[in-house]
């Protein structure tokens, strides 16, 4: 063999070599998300895949952890230094994860990301601080009115008319309530669920900050014992066991017909049919009702992702990762992972393909109002651009939900629950 | 005579002859004996000194649960936590969780217990079929319960409401009046079989000729409970009053999958008070402080209950 043709032989060993270092070299970006149902996990599967055969720089693996314990398991993960490339989120999450010191901001890459796409204001706002977006906006959540057209129509209400304005509600509600009927159902339970409830309701009667402007809590307010004292009166016209219920169970009673009307999230659209056995039509939705000086709101969720890597490459990958997602043609396939509780946040994301897609096809009217009601959306602590680092725990330890229960399960006057309230937060944001 | 005094001086002949022979031998087989225990010693204190050094500095400092750097603040957080007023109602609810609990479990499993030990047909299936709710894993028992339990669909309403026992169905689990007996029952449902088990193998240890001499001598069936079964079984209900008490104070799981400690803290227990104050107000320096005076309280009761609680007789004391 002539020396001409061993290094020609051991420059196509070295390069044969290479190449399969650089496959090996492929960098893996590490995504913890908090959404255990096995068909959200599966539909997340299916946009990493083509994410990871679009490209051979980057591998994405999912891993799913549970809004119960990722408290827990995120510390421990940050100071092994094994945390994830990217961590799924809602705002004030966030606020506390940032305590780490690991979270990086990501400003530019949403700025890049709205010129492209649009982003809603709601969307970015409640991640924005100190000069900072500190997670890239990936899917929104909105409350609404969600309501039985049949049962309206058999109590001799206009099932084309929902009620617009609290006294309607309440009205509707009184009407709807027979013998083993009830008008509607609002959850009672120390939980995130009653939050969210008790909150669109306080967003629709002008009681959106938790906040003033000075910083110092602002609970204890005349318009907040007003919508305390509305729940309760929602309270007595709902089942008796409302006291235990966070978000399965108004959506089962409101399919198996034992409640008339219920405020929640879009979870509600793709099993209707199904678990109730009504034909899509019967599900009517309006937004939630306003009281007489109030405006339309509603609680909004922008679900976000955090980056928390500073390895250029691994920071590259979760970009990269997170900008296909958000690609009209990817975005879709994300979104159908639970139709109609994930909405789109951007202009160009509201597609036909998403909107088209059959669970949502029967339900256009609803997927339009959701889709336009989040630009009402607000969110307790995060609607000025800048963020109360006390909002975390006042989330965490469920206070608002605490303030419904000593109305309703505790008997106690809304104005003495509030000024509770109140003093609670203030301790929060003491420490 | 003579001869047994021989055979004694043989005997000590050989225990002489014995004793620094045994006494080279002995050290030896101590010191293998050691040597083979050290990992399983040295793992123990690893899993359990560390730990509990860590939370007792944890205690110390006024660190948060997601991160920053922890400060030295002395003995502020016992300080905190024992006069802040908020630890009083969790720790006097775990002390009526885990008597409650002692009592309703201890009552039950002694029952199952005494039927157990009879003989009827399906005696077998019935000490294995007891064990179903201890065994299965505590998320079922809590859904199972929180389905049964349930005021709009549950079966438990349903009958009460079908027998005409009650007019409204009752939301167990949210209603302040009824959550905390709830969740205690729920417990107990789950943690009597064990005590059956423990109380049953005592139980066969009683000849049946004890019972039989009772009768001969006109016993009534109060008196041989008292007299004969009773005294057989204490030294295992000492034993279930210890581990149990201590089992159940620390119990979080079941009451956290059922009612998070609500409705307006009803259930909220010292290991609820715990988790919240780590958790849910990220105050991990006061939670851990909250966990070390716990185990202290534990561990005065674990001495004073050895000290002081009779653990009954032993079977030659009984007979």
């Amino acid at each position: 063999m002539s020396m001409m043709t061993m290094a020609t032989r051991l420059g196509a060993a070295l390069l044969a070599t290479t190449a399969a270092t650089g496959v090996l070299a492929q960098t893996e970006v590490t995504v913890w998300h908090q959404e255990q149902v096995q068909p959200r996990i599966d539909q997340f599967q299916k946009v990493i895949d083509a994410f990871n055969e679009s490209q051979d720089e980057y591998e994405v693996v999912q891993q799913v952890q549970s809004w119960g314990n990722i408290y827990q398991k995120l510390p421990p993960a940050v100071e092994a230094g094994i945390q994830p490339d990217i961590q799924f989120t809602i705002p004030d999450f966030t606020v506390t994860v940032r305590d780490t010191g690991v979270v990086q901001p990501v400003t530019e890459f949403v700025e890049r990301l709205d010129e492209e796409h649009g982003f809603i204001e709601q969307a970015v706002v409640p991640y924005t601080d100190d000069g900072e977006v500190w997670a890239v906006p990936v899917y929104g959540m909105i409350q609404v009115l969600w309501y039985r057209k049949d049962m309206f129509e058999a109590a001799g209400l206009d099932p084309e008319s929902p009620p617009q304005t609290w006294d309607e509600l309440l009205s509707a509600a009184e009407t709807l309530t027979g013998d083993r009927t009830f008008g509607i159902g609002v959850p009672a339970s120390k939980s995130l669920a009653t939050d969210q409830v008790l909150y669109s309701f306080m967003a629709a009667n002008k009681g959106q900050e938790l906040f003033a402007e000075d910083g110092s809590v602002a609970f204890d307010t005349p318009d907040n014992v007003e919508t305390l004292e509305f729940y309760r009166q929602l309270a007595e016209l709902s089942p008796s066991g409302i006291g235990s219920w966070t978000w399965a169970e108004p959506q089962d009673a409101l399919n198996a017909g034992s409640v008339a009307m219920a405020i929640e999230k879009g979870q509600y659209l793709s099993t209707f049919e199904s678990a109730s056995g009504r034909p899509a039509s019967d599900l009517g939705c309006a937004p939630v009702p306003v009281s007489d000086d109030g405006e339309r709101a509603s609680i909004y969720y922008s679900n976000g992702a955090m980056i928390m890597t500073d390895d250029p490459d691994r920071r590259a990958g979760a970009e990269a990762f997170l900008a296909f997602v958000l690609e009209p043609e990817n975005y879709a396939e994300f979104l159908l992972a639970e139709p109609g509780l994930f909405l789109p946040l951007t202009e160009d994301g509201a597609t036909d393909a998403w909107k088209q897609a059959e669970a949502l096809q029967p339900y256009q009217e609803c997927v339009e109002l959701m889709i336009e009601q989040s630009t009402y959306g607000k969110l307790p602590g995060f609607n000025r651009g800048t963020v109360e680092d006390a909002i975390g725990p006042i989330m965490a330890q469920n206070l608002m939900s605490q303030v419904v229960q000593r109305v309703v399960v505790g008997d106690e006057s809304p104005a003495d629950a509030v000024a509770w309230g109140q003093q609670q937060m203030e301790e929060a944001l003491s420490e | 005579m003579s001869t047994t005094g021989s055979s004694a001086q043989a005997a000590n002949a050989e225990t002489d002859a014995a004793g620094p022979k045994g006494s080279a031998v002995v050290p030896v087989r101590a010191r293998l004996g050691r040597l083979f225990a050290a990992p399983i010693m040295i793992w123990l204190a690893l899993t359990i000194a560390l730990p509990l050094g860590y939370c007792i500095w944890i205690s110390l400092t006024n660190a948060n649960t997601m991160g920053g750097t922890p400060r030295f603040v002395g003995l502020a957080n016992y300080v905190t936590v024992l006069t802040d007023g908020t630890v009083g109602g969790p720790f006097l609810r775990s002390l009526a969780w885990a008597i409650g609990g002692a009592i309703i479990q201890t009552l039950l499993a002694a029952g199952a217990a005494l039927l157990l030990n009879r003989r009827f047909a399906g005696q077998h299936i019935a000490r294995t079929w007891i064990m179903a709710s201890w065994v299965v894993p505590t998320i079922v028992t809590a859904f199972l319960w929180r389905w049964m339990l349930n005021a709009d669909f549950g079966v438990v309403n349903h009958v009460l409401q079908s027998l005409g026992l009650i007019g409204r169905p009752i939301d167990f689990l949210g209603d302040p009046d009824f959550a905390f007996i709830t969740v205690t029952l729920v417990n107990a449902w789950r943690w009597f079989p064990f005590m059956t088990l423990l109380i049953l193998a005592a139980l066969t240890r009683v000849a049946p000729e004890y019972y039989e001499a009772a009768r001969v001598e006109g016993a009534t069936s109060w008196q041989v409970f008292t007299r004969v079964t009773l005294p057989f079984i204490q030294p295992v209900l000492y034993v279930v009053g210890l581990l149990g008490t201590l089992w159940s104070i620390n119990v979080f799981d079941i009451i956290w999958l059922t009612t998070k400690g609500g409705p307006l803290d009803m259930t909220e227990t010292m290991p609820v008070a715990i988790y919240e104050r780590a958790f849910q107000q990220f105050r991990l320096g006061e939670a851990s402080a909250m966990s070390v005076s716990l185990a202290l309280f534990l561990l005065v009761f674990a001495y004073c209950f050895i000290r002081f609680v009779p653990r009954g007789a032993t079977e030659q004391e009984v007979i």
